[in-house]
Order: structure tokens, then C-alpha cells, then sequence
């Protein structure tokens, strides 16, 4: 039993190649724990020193990995048990962190339970957000910013016929950031400016579940509150990004508070018996944001007159969205079940809003403007399974979906009415599924599946038309070895009158983990991931003046190879050495630049067919086993990202060398 | 004479005995007959006189408190609770066939055994149109109950491990250079995605898309955290609401920055963008680009260095603001 336990944990350990190279994974303590009075507990600290040396584009290796300087409580862990399951304030406690003390990425869950007096959960995260947004607003929508969320769920009396149920929940997201606009007319040149980005988000839910005549029945009510209040500014004369183009801007600023609220009801309904389960489920959710916008810009325009130009816009938003679903399970034999689902939601966004702008303290222009959207969706889907004996089963199921958008968009200068065109606009989807199970040998899975999807009038040009999906899995499964290889494609074919668009993604996976000894072990997994879309588009290119181009397709093939590779090693009981690989290749479509001989359109297409790159990842961990209850670590991790080519000529490899050291101990 | 008489005694003794014998078995299989049948359930304690590895760290499993609680009737508690009555598997010295062994069950026996206790659950209301429990994939697929090495939900591994064994792909998209931080711990897959089934998205149609979980409001798990792209909008991008945030981005990771499908933006946009259809203002289709956009100036070619509020906007509606 030991043996296989051991072999058991090092599969666990080696298939963590693609990891972090800290926090360290390996044990210390006692596996079973200490006895501590009337408790068992289990614990362990990490601390250590996080190092990085980074060369090339650090906005990049920011945004990819993050990893930094400084001392860190690497992960830690706390575990304490009751021995009897009747102690008096707590019958379990887990206690678990990773990444305190400044990593990019901290969390810290916690779980406090009482057996059937209460049950409290939570889970505190943090994420140091990175983005130099270089390729999408060449670097004018830079964030720096934090991203916090915490969660609290408390159960009170969990394995009763009654519950309580309590939750509060809160997101935040707080740093410095770069926005742009346009100014001050649609041809005008565009100027970047800073913003300090401050949003909140506060969720508080209370509901019950109650159980009577074996029917439970979930009751959810939930207040949701969202507050932005992000100022935007520049206040030192920039001008745009245009060199042709002398705009010039003095003072800007803009600050938007957005605040809202939506309230929710959650309700629902489970029963089951011997032949057959039922649920319903029933939500509403009214969401309402009131806002106003006030954008004061100072300046020369592309002309070279003065500008001082004011904008004030007020309004509400809102979207009460109501859903409901009823399953109805039916076990007709031991071996049969067939399951029909109905579901219905109704979104309607609607909102309104007053423009109003001024031009040097004259007003120059005022709109109302009335917006309505309405989704409705109903979905029946009718599956089937059937056990046909202990090693193969099948399936086969129907689903369809009726969908309709309404929209009515207007605006008027008051006080002209507003008598916008409705527009609707109705599809269906009709799509069958069916697979089997099948276990030839014990060791032996496989499985199988087709998709195939009609959809009479998709919303979007990319949405799904005429689709299938095949994908198969095979798994061999021992003690010590796990091999598995599947393929999966998924093919799209939208055509309609105006445009055309396909797409095309073949997935190929294996992996395989071997404990080949109790001190060795090695996982190794690749991926090809295939995909290629070609769609109809239409745009305005050329000099001097752009002219209609609507001949050309917008083509992408990506052909992404990924690898992981690990192994550990275990060295007389006393260190442990780990090794592992991960590379990202993303070979294109094989070409060898970005350029190509045509019209400059062909050029500009050509250039953007197609990204290769480039990512991997080795690293090298080693353990070592003082004592019992104390390691010593050190690890190394290397960061490479190279592109072939850079997209519009920006350039954004790196490469960075990261490691730690640290000291893992339980006391 | 005399001999003939003690042989007559001993001849009678003997009948006697052998009857005497005979009534105490007749009178041994009455009173067993008539005795109360012994309970098929035999209590935990025994089973750990065998299974002593297992049962050493039960007090760390939360089914434990089916025993500590002691309210739990026999068929609910401890080991029976999961592996039915013990008492002929212990008496036949531990013949496996007497007794529930999970490795012999099919998935669906082996579904139906956890669902006894755990199918009365908001969060597994759907497991049996799950996609998961038509492939196969049950309970303890995923969670192990006696030999966890995780400290929550009895997983088998760390869970984004457990899902990369089947999701092979998944795996692949998270080691790319722009992925949410699910491997470095700092998310897990279950903030987006029910294992155990959902409720029919709002967005996108059929069955699609598989096993994501939802909000209050049924939107995508995504609003979760980027709560400024929740709106509502005046202006709403309608193609986010319809068919959800993976029109534009692939939420696990890509070669192209903010998870974009394109490494840049134009592309994707014009492949939306260019007059087709007949919905929106005035029946006008989806809105072309304009023709004061000249694609071959690079200014253009960043669609959202203007149209800085893509994701719905209060202001205006093309999003400029």
C-alpha cells in the first residue's frame, strides 16, 4: 500500500512540468500529520528569495510571466482535524497560501467547519495585471493594475433538512493605465492620456434550501453593486500619433462615475425517485447602471484652430434578464436513461441617453439617443443513454435552440421624435450528438463522439452554420503508467450571400506519465493544435483617395506545437531533482517573413496571415531533505519568447532568467 | 439373564441419547428460526479490523461525519454507507463479491451510488445531461475518496492536472504566453467551468457551450471578474451578448495578446465587419468600416485605439468614448 501510494504521489508530482518552478511541491512532516490534543494537524511553510534578470522587451515578459525580486512566503499550508468529528469550535480547518509577500500571483483559501453546525469557505486571490497593449493601440492602453477578489460562503447547519445559506463577495480593480481618444473629429489624430482605474464590485447573497417530502427546494436572493469611478486626464501639452497630423492637446480630462446594481432572485427545485429525478431552476437578475459623462478637451485640431470642447452625456441602462429551465430525468430500466431539458431566457437591454457637446462655450450639438436589444432563446435538448453492459455504453442526443433578436436603435436632435426601424432578426439550430464508451481490456478507455450542427441564420459572420465536431480519446491506465492520445476537429462552413467565412481546427494530444521506480518518474505530453479560418471582408484602402476593396479574404492559419517534459528523481532519499521543459511553437503556415510582392493591400494582409513564435520554459528544481521536518530548495526557470517577425514591425522578444531559493519546514 | 438386561438398559440408553440429541438440534433449529434475522449491516468498526490503512486518516474525510454525528442510520453511515451492508463480506472473511467494490461497478452503478446522497444540489442538478456522465466520466474519476492529496472536494490531483489528463488541448493553451493564470495557481477551472453539468447557457445556441458555468443572471463566467464589460450599455456590442466573449477572445490562452483569436485586431474585426447581413440600425446589416478608414494607414489599422470601449458604451455608439 505504501508503495503504490508513493508511486501515486510522484505521478502527481511529475505531471506538474509546465508549473512554476516555485512554490516547491515536495512533502515535509509527518504525511499523516501530529497529534495535538484532540486534533490532528498538518502543516508547512516555504520561505524563500524570488530572483528574475530579465533582457529584451520587459513589457512583454511582464505581461507573459511577471515574476519578480524580493522574499516571499512561497506556500504554506494548514490542516487540522478533529480526531473525533465532535469537537467543540471547529471540526476541520485547511488553511492554504501561495505567493504572499509580493508575487504576482497570491491566493489564500480557507475553510472552517463545525459537522452539521456551519461550513464557512473562503478564497482570496490576487493578480498583478500587466499589459502593454502594443499590438492592439500600439502601447496607448498600457494597465498596471491589481486585480483583487475575495469570497465568503457560510452554510449554517450544512447536513440538514434545512439550510442557511450567507455570501458576500467582493472584486476590485485598482492600478495606473493609458486610454486614447480621437480628437476632435473623426479624421482628427489620436492622443493618448492616463487614467488611474478605481472599479468595485460587492456581492451579497442570502437565501435557504429546505427539503420536504424528499423534494428540495433552493432559494437564492442576491444584491449586486458596481461603482467605477475612473478619472481620465492629461494635463501637459501631447500631440497625436499622427506626425502628420498637428492636433495638439493642452488639458483633457474625463471622469465617467458609473454606478449600478443588479438584484437577483434564485430559485430551484430538485426531487428524484427511484424512476426518475426532476429540477427546475428559475432566475431573475435586473441590472441598472446610471451614469453621466463629462469630457472637457483643450487644444489645436488637425486644422490648427483652438478647441475648447466640452462634452456632457447622461442616461441609465438596463437589463432585466429572466431564465428558466425543467429537466425531467427518466431511469426507465437499470440501464437506460433518458434525459429532456427545456430552457428559457429573455435579455432586454434597453437605455437611453442625452448628448450634449459644446464647441469654444457654444452649443454645438445635442442628440437623444434610444437603444433597445432583446435576446430571447428557448433550447430543448432530448439525450439518451444506455449502459449496454459493465465495459461499453452509448449515447445519442437532439438539441434544438429558437432564437430571436429584436433591436430598435435611434436617435434624434430634440425635440424631433424618435421613430426607430425595428429590425428582428430569428434562427434555429438543429443538432444531433451521439458517442459510446467502450473499455475493451480493464486498463483500456476509449471514447468517442460526433457533433453535427445546422443553423439556419447564425448572428455572426464567425458563429457556427454548418458544423461538426469529431473527437476520440483513448487511455490506457496502470499503477504506474497513464498513456492517452486524442484527436478532436471542429469544422465551421458559414456561408451566406454577402460573405463567406470557414474555419477549420484539428487537435492532437498524447500524453504519457511512467513511475518507473519509486525514486524516478517522467511525464511528457504534446499538443498540435491546428487552425485555419478564411473569411469575406470588405474595407477602404489606397491613395489618394480609399477606395472599396471587397475582393480580398481575410485568411489565418495557426499551427501551434506544445510539449511539456518532466521528471523527478529522488536521490537517496535525502533530494529531490526535478527537471522539466515547455515550449509553445507556433510554426504558422511555414513561410519565412512578413513581406510579399503585390499592392500594398495584398502586403497587408500577407503580413497579418500568419504570427510564428516561439515560448519555452525549462527549468530545474532540487529538494533537499535536512531533516524530517526541514528542506532546503533552489530552482531555476528560464523565460524565452521570440517571434519570427513582429507584427507592424514591433519587436517583442525577451528572455529572463528566474529562480529562488528557500527553506520548506513544519514545526 | 443379567447380561441380557444390561445389554436391554444400554440399548435404551442409547435411543434415549440419541434422541435426546435430535430434539436439542430440532429445538436449537426452532429457536434460530424464530429468533429476529441478524441486521445484513455490521458498523464501521469492523471493517477496520481488515482495512486498517484506510480507515487510520478517515477521521480526516468529510464522510466521517456520518459516524461522528451519530444520526445516521446504518445504511447512511460510514463505510456501509458507500459499500452496503458488510456483514457477509466480514463473516466470509472478505470475499469481494459480498460487498460494494467500486472498481467492479459500471460508471452508471458507480454514478448512482454518490448521487444517493450527493443529487440533491443546486451545483449537480444537471449531472445527468452532463457531457461528462454521457462520456463516462463519474465520480470517482475525479475524486478519490480515501487517498486524496487535496485538501477540498476529494480530488484525485491538483485539479487543473485533473482536468489536463483528458484535456490534453487545454493544457497546451494554458502554457502559451498569454493564458489566465490557471497554472500558476492563482485560478482554478472550476471559476468558469461545473464539472458536474450546468444549466442551458444564454448565450451562443444548443448545447453549447459545454459545462461553463454561469452567474446569477446566467451570463458568462467571464463578467465574474471583468465586472466593467458587464454593463448594461446603452450600446451594447451586440455580438458579445449573443454569442458571448469567445466571438473575439479564446478564454485559455493564445499566441496574441488580451487572448485575442487574431494577432491583430483588424482582421477580426472586418471579418464581422463588412456590411453582410440585415439586422441592426434600419435593417442595415452589420455596420462596414468607414470610408474615411484607409486600411493602409497604420492608424487605422488598431481599430480599438479609437474604439476604446468595444465592449458596450454609455456615450456613443460606435464606442469612441
Amino acid at each position: 500500500m505504501t508503495v503504490r501510494l508513493l508511486i501515486g504521489a510522484f505521478i502527481v508530482l511529475a505531471l506538474q512540468a509546465q508549473q512554476p518552478v516555485a512554490p516547491t511541491r515536495e512533502a515535509v512532516g509527518a504525511a499523516d500529520g501530529d497529534a495535538r490534543g484532540l486534533y490532528n494537524v498538518v502543516q508547512s511553510f516555504e520561505l524563500g528569495y524570488r530572483f528574475s534578470e530579465i533582457g529584451g522587451n520587459r513589457d512583454e515578459y511582464r505581461s507573459n510571466a511577471n515574476y519578480g525580486n524580493g522574499i516571499r512566503l512561497l506556500g504554506s499550508n494548514l490542516i487540522v482535524h478533529s480526531k473525533n468529528g465532535r469537537a467543540r469550535y471547529f471540526d476541520e480547518l485547511v488553511l492554504t497560501t501561495q505567493g504572499l509577500g509580493n508575487d504576482p500571483y497570491e491566493s489564500a483559501l480557507l475553510r472552517v467547519r463545525k459537522n452539521r453546525l456551519y461550513e464557512y469557505d473562503m478564497t482570496w486571490r490576487q493578480n498583478a495585471y500587466y499589459n502593454p497593449g502594443l499590438v492592439v493601440a500600439n502601447g496607448t492602453h498600457f494597465r498596471d493594475t491589481t486585480y483583487r477578489w475575495q469570497d465568503h460562503d457560510l452554510t449554517l447547519f450544512p447536513t440538514r433538512q434545512y439550510r442557511v445559506l450567507l455570501g458576500y463577495g467582493r472584486n476590485t480593480e485598482a492600478g495606473p493605465g493609458l486610454s486614447s481618444q480621437q480628437l476632435f473629429d473623426g479624421r482628427g489624430g489620436v492622443v493618448p492620456f492616463f487614467t488611474n482605474i478605481k472599479r468595485e464590485f460587492n456581492t451579497y447573497r442570502l437565501g435557504g434550501e429546505f427539503e420536504f417530502h424528499k423534494v428540495r427546494l433552493h432559494v437564492m436572493r442576491r444584491w449586486e453593486f458596481f461603482k467605477e469611478d475612473t478619472p481620465y486626464f492629461l494635463n501637459t501639452p501631447t500631440r497625436s500619433d499622427n506626425p502628420l497630423d498637428p492636433t495638439t492637446i493642452t488639458l483633457f480630462s474625463k471622469s465617467e462615475p458609473y454606478h449600478g446594481q443588479t438584484p437577483g432572485w434564485l430559485v430551484s427545485l430538485f426531487a428524484e425517485r427511484r424512476r426518475f429525478a426532476v429540477n427546475g431552476r428559475f432566475t431573475y437578475a435586473g441590472g441598472e447602471r446610471n451614469f453621466i459623462l463629462n469630457e472637457t478637451a483643450l487644444g489645436t485640431d488637425r486644422f490648427g484652430g483652438n478647441q475648447n470642447r466640452q462634452i456632457i452625456v447622461s442616461g441609465t441602462a438596463r437589463r432585466p434578464v429572466t431564465t428558466g429551465d425543467a429537466s425531467l430525468s427518466l431511469f426507465a430500466t437499470a440501464k437506460l436513461t433518458v434525459v429532456n431539458n427545456s430552457s428559457f431566457a429573455n435579455t432586454r437591454i434597453d437605455g437611453n441617453n442625452f448628448f450634449q457637446q459644446f464647441d469654444n462655450a457654444t452649443q454645438s450639438g445635442s442628440v437623444v439617443n434610444f437603444q433597445f436589444l432583446g435576446i430571447r432563446l428557448f433550447t430543448n435538448s432530448t439525450d439518451a443513454r444506455y449502459q449496454f453492459s459493465r465495459r461499453f455504453s452509448a449515447y445519442a442526443g437532439y438539441h434544438y435552440s429558437d432564437r430571436l433578436i429584436r433591436s430598435i436603435e435611434d436617435s434624434a436632435a430634440p425635440p424631433d421624435p424618435l421613430d426607430g426601424v425595428s429590425a428582428r432578426q430569428a434562427n434555429h439550430l438543429h443538432a444531433g450528438v451521439a458517442g459510446f464508451n467502450w473499455n475493451p481490456w480493464q486498463p483500456l478507455r476509449l471514447h468517442v463522439e460526433a457533433e453535427v450542427g445546422r443553423n439556419d441564420n447564425p448572428f455572426t459572420i464567425v458563429s457556427e452554420r454548418n458544423y461538426h465536431a469529431i473527437s476520440a480519446r483513448a487511455q490506457y491506465r496502470r499503477k504506474n503508467l497513464q498513456v492517452s492520445a486524442q484527436y478532436r476537429q471542429n469544422y465551421n462552413n458559414n456561408s451566406i450571400t454577402l460573405s463567406s467565412y470557414s474555419s477549420r481546427a484539428r487537435n492532437y494530444t498524447g500524453n504519457i506519465s511512467w513511475a518507473a521506480r519509486s525514486w524516478l518518474s517522467f511525464d511528457a505530453s504534446y499538443a498540435r493544435l491546428h487552425l485555419d479560418t478564411l473569411g469575406g471582408i470588405a474595407f477602404f484602402a489606397g491613395a489618394p483617395r480609399p477606395q472599396l476593396v471587397s475582393d480580398r479574404q481575410s485568411l489565418y492559419i495557426s499551427n501551434i506545437h506544445s510539449g511539456t517534459l518532466g521528471s523527478r528523481f529522488q536521490l537517496a532519499k535525502k533530494a529531490d531533482l526535478f527537471v522539466g521543459y515547455n515550449i509553445t511553437r507556433d510554426a504558422g503556415d511555414g513561410r519565412a517573413g512578413a513581406t510579399t510582392t503585390g499592392t500594398a493591400v495584398d502586403q497587408l494582409l500577407y503580413s497579418v496571415q500568419t504570427f510564428p513564435l516561439n515560448y519555452q520554459s525549462p527549468l530545474a528544481r532540487v529538494s533537499y531533505r535536512y531533516s524530517e521536518k526541514l528542506r532546503f530548495n533552489v530552482g531555476y526557470q528560464y523565460y524565452g519568447y521570440k517571434e519570427d517577425f513582429g507584427l507592424f514591425s514591433i519587436n517583442n522578444n525577451y528572455r529572463a532568467n528566474t529562480g529562488f531559493v528557500s527553506a520548506l519546514w513544519s514545526f | 439373564m443379567h447380561s441380557e438386561l444390561v445389554l436391554q438398559v444400554k440399548s435404551l440408553l442409547w435411543k434415549l441419547a440419541v434422541r435426546l440429541v435430535v430434539l436439542c438440534c430440532a429445538l436449537a433449529i426452532a429457536g434460530a428460526q424464530t429468533k429476529p434475522a441478524q441486521s445484513p449491516y455490521i458498523g464501521s468498526t469492523v471493517c477496520y479490523g481488515c482495512h486498517a490503512g484506510l480507515s487510520k486518516q478517515f477521521f480526516k474525510n468529510p464522510h466521517y461525519i456520518s459516524i461522528a454525528t451519530k444520526k445516521e442510520t446504518p445504511e447512511n453511515k460510514g463505510c456501509e454507507g458507500c459499500h452496503g451492508p458488510g456483514r457477509a463480506h466480514a463473516e466470509s472473511l472478505g470475499k469481494k463479491s459480498l460487498i460494494v467494490a467500486f472498481s467492479e461497478l459500471s460508471k452508471k452503478q458507480t454514478l448512482e451510488n454518490c448521487l444517493r446522497c450527493h443529487s440533491s444540489n443546486l451545483s449537480k442538478a444537471n449531472i445527468e445531461r452532463s457531457i461528462h456522465t454521457s462520456s463516462d466520466v463519474v465520480c470517482n474519476d475525479c475524486h478519490s475518496i480515501h487517498k486524496s492529496p487535496e485538501p477540498k472536494f476529494l480530488l484525485a490531483k491538483q485539479q487543473n492536472e485533473l482536468c489536463y489528463g483528458c484535456h490534453g488541448s487545454v493544457r497546451a493553451q494554458f502554457s502559451m504566453p498569454f493564458k489566465h493564470r490557471v497554472n500558476e495557481g492563482v485560478m482554478t477551472c472550476s471559476d468558469c467551468h461545473n464539472s458536474h453539468g450546468t444549466f442551458a447557457a444564454d448565450w451562443r445556441m444548443g448545447a453549447k457551450p459545454r459545462l461553463v458555468d454561469q452567474r446569477l443572471g446566467n451570463e458568462e463566467p467571464c463578467l465574474r471578474c471583468h465586472t466593467e464589460k458587464r454593463g448594461p450599455f446603452v450600446f451594447e456590442h451586440a455580438s458579445i451578448r449573443v454569442e458571448g466573449c469567445e466571438s473575439c477572445h479564446s478564454p485559455h490562452g493564445s499566441p496574441n495578446a488580451k487572448l485575442l483569436r487574431r494577432p491583430v485586431v483588424f482582421t477580426m474585426c472586418l471579418e464581422c465587419h463588412n456590411g453582410a447581413g440585415t439586422f441592426g440600425r434600419n435593417n442595415n446589416g452589420v455596420p462596414a468600416q468607414s470610408s474615411s478608414h484607409n486600411m493602409l494607414d497604420p492608424r487605422y489599422q488598431k481599430c480599438t485605439t479609437c474604439h476604446v470601449r468595444i465592449h458596450g458604451s454609455n456615450s456613443d455608439p460606435r464606442f469612441l468614448r
